[in-house]
């Protein structure tokens, strides 16, 4: 919202600082001032002048060269408007002028002969659109008088406060209301135009006519009090101009007197309001009601929108002219034969507003205002300050009848109780009762002293919502007494041992692993993600319960059930560039559930890639590595029909036909390693070897990692190893021989490992095993090992692997 | 007798250093030193000397043996390296030949900015004796809005554009706030914690704008606890942070959920205050949201707000992130592209 200091001033006596400085400071006590635009410094330096003479450029067939009078003496310009002729006055800004278009103007030849300055269309002024020829002054306009004084244009100097910081604050948001902050702020008296008396004396207007127009405002409706009255005689003309150049130093585009001071007034007085052409009220009567039906309404703005049977809408006998609240519709505004008017100001529900608006999609300065929660009680000085506009612009119009109002609920009167000892203590200052009336004071607030409490009395206009509770109170008096006035002080502090959680050591553990050991880059891709990638990842698992109401486009409208596709989709991005490369991602996915709607899973998801050669056994031996030094009880094992994974779909056509392994944890499958199948692969235009693992970590990330070493005292006599080779077929897995000597029970036998394996043909290979032997209470005998030794070979040999000869 | 031990040790001193291999050494060694050896040889001629000179010519002898066995020994180790060196220059390694200038494809590895700089502002805190929460990203709308002051009818509502659910009363965490509500069920006063996370926000993307970005919360609850204590200790965090010392104003700034509400800026560590391009000309950067905790909130988080208070503060991690590694398009941060991730390796 623009604010405008020089309307500001009608109010309050500003102090003398620069533009940029009352930025600062008003930030400082009230709202955030986001840009600070000082306007109509030029229109001092722009004067009237007289043309005298024209004739051509000698160069030129469009240029003239133009001579008129200014205050000071004689000036020729080179001019190309069409419109110059001898006598006519106009606006001229001489050398050193900086228009609203930014530049300066400077001495210049203009076909070879030097221009003194220019004379001025009226856009190059800022004053309108008009580029057609030279802005025309009227002809009593005095040479040389500047032109800011012959249009009693101001110098004005403009705030751009961001509304978000005044969403709390529905009387911020005209310049009466943001008057009384710059006051408080600067300690200065704030003029009171608009009080009680002038009411009393605006009052004097209504007359005992009938009123030409009735109001029946029905209960369950939005409305918190509709007031009208009936203007007549009124004529629609231009504003004037200081108003239109208040309009549109706000950003409202000035229209006629009518429209205009609807306008002003609001700007002024933060109350929506709505001037009708009394004419298309049918019926004479105006019905608040429930829309009760669904509906098609034309708003001013020629849109049609949609109504449902809870909108409230302003009605005449032939139906709907407005949505309560929100936007009129296009028959009710006054047109250019307008002459008799109805002035509407009424408050609605914040609540019921902003639901309607929102659906509509639809947010004007009205639903902005109401749905900030305003104050009933403003309502009828608005309609008091309407009338004195329309007064002052048009004498002849006449008020008809009483003040007309239904429904009308005025919030009640809000007292809080605040002791100087909170406000002390929250503040860390040491303020005392004075101090603290005088800072609520200067905010309106009226406070009675009562037996160490002080009664504080809410401004009607600030107890709708904004002020509830003593802490708001405080606010406002630390903001006025100034915060940069409190001294940091450090608090007090209990000692606690505080440690990382479990899950937080737990996750970073896992990632140094991968940086550390796994050579893996980090990556964050994205939690949402759309149909169209589960289809190509071919995943069953859709999300439709955490599909968005409000997605950005199809790609995001959901939430991921797994992290597979999102890796997939990274993988097929990366391997344009690198011919390998490793990746992981600590990340969520979200599950659908009966319970509690949704449930967050924590997954790490790994991707090697690699264009040659297929990098499963690493990401196998990485993962094999990573449950050991996460302590888990895991195991990495084939897939089993009976216990289908959980975290793949049963069919999955990513999945490669070998090389696939679930990992299980404590018995129950929390992730897996797979190759993915080169159709699927396809699928992303992925030309390579791509290996997957991931693991969930959700059911027991939350439980400490414990160390399980177990201390064995160094053997005191020396082991032996004995290495045998058996002939086995190509293609029985090394891990079913080695199983073999696993199961021989001789405790002596400390390990068992495969120590070589070398193909002898196509169908066979050789496979040597070496075991070591130890005995930590003696050394260990020739016949003893050589009995050892029997027993390895024989079961080898009776579980099928024969010895190799030779 | 004498002068010919003499030439015998000339011969050996001329010839030790001229033998270049092990066999030949034996050899050597025998000829001079061996039973059949020129110093032997000598030796049996000593019983035609008198007593004084077989004294002296022995005395000799000894000590020209002695000398010789220590040439031999010296001989043979230098000949023993000679040949190891000779191996080693055969079988020399080409150690320019490292995996940094190999193709071996994607080699860095690290972790992703965020999280370093998460971890960064996780172990702060935790030095402060502040506690790392964490809550789900999916919230119901009391523990996003309602807890937090936030009703229904709340314009604050449309200050944070909301991912909702079809079912209109599931959403996406719009900040991190949620955390304060759960931390509040879980913990008794008084306590201090933070919870940094990932927050979602319907808000069209460009290069500074995401509607997935991340946040840090954080809540300290005590008795007594004013404003000037949470001044003091966000100047601590942020001079942690920033690793130098930091001034700090504050402003008045809107959240439903604390009242007083404040910004808190810093001053411009670019031009120290004086006002340039990345303060906007006013001296001082946005820093955090902050603000005394709502008596509401407290209620509502089952603490009793007579007997406690507290401050709450949050900030933007992304933001943090790239004005540290000055990253010009926040849509990295989720790209999964490796060409982002890798320059911020560990290795």
């Amino acid at each position: 919202m623009k604010i405008s200091l020089d309307w500001i001033k009608d109010f309050v006596q500003l102090p003398d600082l620069t533009p940029q400085e009352m930025g600062v400071r008003f930030t400082l006590s009230t709202c955030e001032v986001e840009g600070v635009e000082e306007t109509n410094a030029h229109m001092e330096q722009v004067t009237v002048a007289e043309i005298i003479n024209v004739e051509p450029h000698p160069e030129a067939d469009k240029l003239n060269l133009v001579s008129f009078k200014t205050g000071s003496g004689e000036r020729r310009v080179v001019c190309g408007a069409p419109n110059v002729a001898p006598g006519m006055k106009v606006a001229f800004a001489p050398i050193g002028t900086t228009l609203p278009g930014g530049f300066t103007l400077v001495p210049k030849a203009i076909r070879g002969v030097m221009s003194e300055g220019m004379l001025c269309a009226e856009d190059e002024l800022g004053l309108g659109d008009g580029h057609e020829g030279l802005l025309e002054l009227p002809a009593d306009a005095i040479v040389g008088m500047s032109l800011a004084e012959h249009m009693k244009l101001k110098r004005d100097v403009l705030l751009d406060v961001d509304n978000k910081s005044i969403t709390h604050r529905p009387d911020l948001w005209g310049h009466y209301g943001m008057a009384r902050e710059f006051a408080a702020a600067f300690g200065k008296p704030l003029a009171r135009p608009f009080d009680e008396k002038w009411i009393e004396k605006m009052r004097k207007h209504y007359n005992s006519d009938a009123a030409p127009v009735s109001i029946d405002v029905q209960e369950g409706t939005a409305c918190l009090g509709f007031l009208g009255l009936s203007v007549d005689n009124v004529t629609v003309k231009p504003s004037p101009l200081w108003m239109q150049q208040r309009l549109s130093a706000c950003g409202m585009r000035p229209i006629n007197n009518i429209v205009d001071i609807s306008n002003y007034v609001m700007l002024e007085q933060g109350m929506p309001n709505h001037l009708f052409d009394r004419d298309t009220i049918r019926g004479n009567k105006i019905i608040v009601r429930e829309n009760g039906e669904q509906s098609i309404f034309v708003t001013l703005d020629e849109m049609e929108r949609k109504m449902i049977p809870s909108d409230t809408m302003v009605c005449d006998l032939d139906g709907p002219s407005s949505i309560g609240g929100i936007m009129g519709g296009l028959t009710s505004s006054v047109k250019a034969s307008t002459t008799r008017i109805f002035i509407e100001v009424a408050n609605w529900k914040p609540e019921l507003v902003r639901r309607t608006s929102t659906r509509l999609g639809l947010r004007t300065d009205a639903s902005q205002r109401y749905e900030k929660s305003l104050d009933s009680h403003q309502l009828e000085r608005t309609v008091l300050r309407i009338l004195e506009l329309i007064l002052d612009s048009c004498p002849e119009a006449v008020v008809v009848g009483p003040l007309v109002s239904d429904g009308l609920r005025l919030n009640p009167p809000l007292v809080i109780d605040l002791t100087l000892s909170r406000v002390n203590s929250i503040l860390g200052t040491s303020l005392n009762e004075d101090e603290v009336i005088r800072l609520l004071e200067s905010l309106e607030y009226s406070v009675t002293p009562a037996g160490g409490i002080l009664k504080v009395t809410v401004p009607t206009y600030r107890a709708t919502k904004d002020v509830e509770v003593d802490a708001d109170l405080i606010e406002d008096i630390g903001r006025i007494y100034g915060y940069d006035r409190l001294v940091p002080v450090a608090p007090h502090n209990e000692i606690t041992a505080i440690s990382l959680s479990a899950a937080k050591i737990l996750e970073r553990k896992i990632q140094d692993f991968l940086v550390y050991r796994g050579r893996a880059l980090e990556i964050y891709s994205y939690p949402l993600i759309g149909a169209k990638l589960l289809e190509q990842a071919g995943w069953d698992v859709m999300n439709e319960n955490l599909v968005l109401a409000n997605s950005l486009s199809p790609e995001t409208d959901r939430m991921r059930p797994s992290l597979v596709p999102s890796l997939l989709e990274k993988a097929a991005l990366n391997q344009k560039y690198h011919n390998k490369f490793r990746l992981f991602e600590l990340g969520r996915s979200y599950l659908e559930s009966e319970k509690d709607f949704s449930e967050d899973r924590h997954q790490l998801g790994i991707i090697y890639f690699d264009k040659q050669d297929s990098p499963f056994m690493e990401v196998l031996n990485l993962m094999g590595d990573l449950l050991d030094s996460l302590r888990l009880n895991a195991q990495i094992q084939p897939p089993n029909q009976k216990f289908p994974n959980p975290l793949i779909p049963a069919l999955w056509t990513g999945k490669h036909p070998h090389e696939i392994l679930d990992i299980r944890v404590m018995g129950k499958s929390c992730g897996f390693i797979g190759s993915i199948h080169p159709v699927m692969a396809k699928n992303f235009k992925i030309k390579g070897n791509l290996v997957m693992a991931v693991l969930d970590i959700t059911d027991f990330m939350d439980r400490p990692i414990k160390d399980q070493t177990k201390y064995k005292p160094l053997a005191k006599f020396p082991g032996s190893t004995f290495d045998c080779t058996v002939v086995v077929e190509t293609g029985v897995p090394v891990a079913d021989v080695l199983s073999v000597l696993k199961k021989v029970k001789i405790k002596e036998i400390e390990d068992v490992r495969i120590a070589d394996v070398y193909p002898l043909s196509e169908q066979q290979k050789t496979v040597t095993l070496r075991s070591w032997l130890l005995d930590r209470e003696k050394t260990l005998s020739p016949e003893f090992l050589r009995s050892v030794e029997a027993q390895i070979v024989a079961s080898l040999e009776n579980a099928g692997y024969p010895l190799k000869q030779g | 007798m004498l002068q010919k031990l003499e030439e015998v040790k000339k011969e050996f001193d001329s010839g030790v250093g001229l033998v270049g291999s092990m066999p030949d050494m034996a050899q050597f060694k025998a000829d001079f030193l061996g039973k059949k050896g020129k110093l032997n040889a000598l030796m049996g001629g000593m019983r035609d000397l008198s007593v004084e000179e077989k004294k002296s010519f022995g005395a000799r002898a000894n000590e020209v043996k002695q000398e010789m066995t220590d040439a031999i020994d010296k001989r043979s180790q230098d000949i023993e390296l000679e040949a190891i060196n000779a191996k080693l220059a055969k079988n020399k390694l080409d150690i320019s030949w490292t995996d940094k200038i190999k193709d071996l494809g994607q080699q860095a590895a690290g972790l992703h900015p965020l999280t370093q700089v998460t971890r960064e502002l996780e172990d702060i805190f935790l030095s402060m004796g502040f506690d790392i929460l964490d809550g789900p990203h999916i919230e119901d709308e009391y523990h996003n809005f309602e807890a937090l002051n936030i009703p229904e009818s709340h314009p604050a509502r449309d200050m944070q554009d909301t991912f909702w659910f079809k079912d209109k009363k599931h959403l996406l965490r719009t900040h991190t706030s949620n955390i304060q509500i759960r931390g509040m069920e879980q913990k008794k006063p008084p306590f201090k914690f933070v919870g940094p996370g990932k927050v979602f926000r319907c808000e069209t993307l460009d290069a500074s704008h995401e509607a997935a970005f991340h946040q840090l919360e954080g809540m300290m609850v005590g008795k007594d606890i004013a404003v000037p204590h949470m001044i003091h200790f966000l100047r601590t965090l942020l001079s942690e942070i920033f690793k130098r010392e930091i001034k700090v104003r504050l402003r008045p700034g809107f959240f439903p959920f604390v009242e007083p509400g404040f910004e808190l800026d810093y001053e411009c560590l670019l031009c120290g205050g004086k006002g340039c391009s990345v303060c906007k000309q006013v001296g001082w950067v946005e820093g955090l949201g902050c603000g005394m905790v709502h008596p509401n909130v407290l209620s509502g988080g089952g603490i009793d707000p007579n007997k406690w208070n507290g401050f709450a503060f949050g900030l933007g991690i992304d933001r943090l992130a790239m004005m540290r590694y000055h990253i010009d398009d926040v849509r990295h941060l989720h790209s999964g592209n490796l060409q982002f991730s890798e320059q911020f390796k560990t290795y």
